[in-house]
């Protein structure tokens, strides 16, 4: 246990090493977050100042925050980690990480949250700064604060869920067009373009009982001021439950598991 | 012509060589752009209009953007690979062949999952946005001078990397345009629309090509088909001379 965990730690501290030390691709991959969160914080604060100052419960100021922090959570993965993790286990390359005396989903989840971190970093930071230049100051201070344990629970679920889907590839070989469905599914049920409450009823009740409110919603209602710790509850639990789903596909990916070559 | 019309054949045919997967890749990009029809039916059902867009002008130019980016990335994949092709020096099987290298590169990839962009916004003109002759006419028109601008802009800033040795800025202004491409423009201002009519030019990619089906002017037509010379005339400008002082980096294998 303890040499699972220290190498869980040593991929994360040391691919976060990595990604500090390509400035320019950071400095790439911040710059689409900003663009990204900088259109839709738009179109979504022109909404609220046409429609009477605020959209679904919402203020202009808070959709900002919303907006950045939403975007923030989403952008710092790789969008094609399904795609790529799809791909090392069809291909076999994922037959290396077996040979390590580590759980290989355990190194994989940690080795993408390391190379994560500058990337949510400095989106956060950015995406704060943007927010307060076009926005205004967060309504809530201490939701601000909340939301920063949020954001990283929301990349650790958002990675065990990525792993989960993409452990289908040790039976169907090909997962790489889920990567484009699963953004999907976080884009409108884990509530990153479009606010839970400004959702129908029924997509509402629906999109609050599945997971990937905890990946985008949670950090995002935080930060636009709404100070609800059980969201952080609610991350907890659902991280829980897909780092299990997670190790239970690869377990039993990995025992049927067969490579041709070498 | 022939080589580049052969070469093309044969990308068709290499995309269509395992069609379980083509129709795969196709049905996924489909759903993936139906998911934003979903979104902007819930979002306009939640605020009516903004900016003067409504629901029907926004599946408008959702057809036009999709049509459009699909034909460039679906049927020109290699348009958003042109950085990465010089920084990996995949552009050396290209040299060594006795066709012009541009249009070769261009044609030489197709994607079978943007090709499902064509197919979608296709479908979604004909369902969602009142065709008539004459809009299908100029809806054709605004989609094919809009691919020809962000063909030449993929171009331009892809060929930057003959300069900067790097194909970041390639990839940025690709998801810049794409992205800038697929909003109304009337909700930017100032110096960011006018940032979107010069050197990142979306509005010319969707917005403006989806106002000429819904209301022709004379001035924008000429201000399309005039952006789209610019911006091909700069890109082949800019590849030619960036070609000149191009250096390998020996990969073959990703032309």
């Amino acid at each position: 246990m303890t040499v699972a965990k220290s190498w869980a730690s040593v991929a994360a501290v040391s691919s976060a090493r990595r990604a500090g030390r390509d400035p320019i691709a950071l400095a790439v991959s911040v710059g689409f977050f900003a663009i990204v969160a900088s259109v839709i914080a738009t179109l979504w604060r022109t909404a609220a100042h046409v429609h009477g100052g605020s959209v679904a419960g919402y203020t202009a100021v808070q959709l900002t925050w919303y907006l950045y922090f939403a975007e923030a959570a989403v952008t710092a993965l790789n969008p094609r980690q399904i795609e790529l993790t799809g791909d090392d286990i069809a291909t076999g390359a994922v037959a290396v990480d077996m040979l390590r005396p580590a759980s290989v989903v355990g190194l994989r989840i940690a080795t993408e949250f390391g190379r994560c971190v500058p990337r949510l970093t400095a989106s956060a930071v950015v995406g704060s700064g943007l927010a307060l230049i076009t926005g205004g100051a967060p309504t809530d201070s201490v939701g601000l604060l909340l939301a920063l344990p949020s954001l990283v629970l929301a990349v650790l679920c958002n990675l065990a869920a990525q792993h989960a889907v993409a452990g289908a590839a040790f039976w169907v070989r090909d997962a790489r067009s889920a990567w484009f469905l699963y953004q999907k599914l976080i884009f409108l049920l884990g509530a990153m373009l479009i606010p839970l409450e400004a959702l129908p009823h029924w997509l509402h009740r629906t999109a609050e009982l599945l997971p990937f409110v905890t990946m985008a919603y949670a950090p995002a209602r935080l930060a636009s001021g709404h100070v609800e710790p059980p969201l952080l509850l609610l991350q907890l639990g659902w991280l829980v439950v897909l780092v299990a789903a997670a190790v239970a596909v690869f377990g039993a990916g990995e025992r049927r598991l067969q490579v041709v070559g070498g | 012509m022939r080589p580049i019309a052969a070469t093309m054949r044969a990308a068709v045919a290499e995309a269509w060589a395992n069609r379980s997967a083509f129709w795969t890749q196709l049905a996924a990009m489909a759903l993936n752009d139906l998911v934003w029809v979903v979104f902007w039916v819930l979002f306009f059902g939640k605020v009516g209009t903004v900016a003067g867009w409504d629901r029907t002008r926004v599946l408008l130019l959702l057809a036009t953007v999709t049509t459009g980016a699909g034909i460039v990335l679906g049927l020109l994949s290699n348009a958003r690979r042109i950085g990465q092709l010089l920084v990996d020096g995949g552009l050396d099987a290209a040299l060594a062949l006795p066709v012009r290298t541009l249009p070769y590169l261009l044609v030489r990839r197709v994607d079978a999952v943007n090709v499902g962009d064509v197919v979608f916004g296709i479908g979604l003109f004909f369902v969602a946005c009142h065709p008539t002759p004459e809009r299908t006419a100029l809806y054709v028109l605004g989609a094919t001078a809009g691919a020809l601008v962000l063909i030449g802009f993929l171009v331009l800033v892809g060929s930057l990397s003959f300069f900067t040795g790097r194909s970041e800025a390639g990839d940025l202004g690709f998801q810049a345009v794409i992205l800038l491409a697929s909003y109304p423009v009337d909700i930017f201002s100032g110096a960011t629309k006018a940032l979107l009519y010069t050197a990142i030019p979306a509005a010319f990619v969707s917005a403006v090509p989806a106002r000429l089906v819904d209301h022709l002017t004379v001035s924008d037509l000429a201000t399309l088909l005039s952006a789209a010379v610019v911006f091909v005339t700069l890109a082949a400008t800019t590849f030619a001379i960036g070609l000149r002082r191009y250096t390998s980096n020996a990969l073959w294998t990703r032309a």
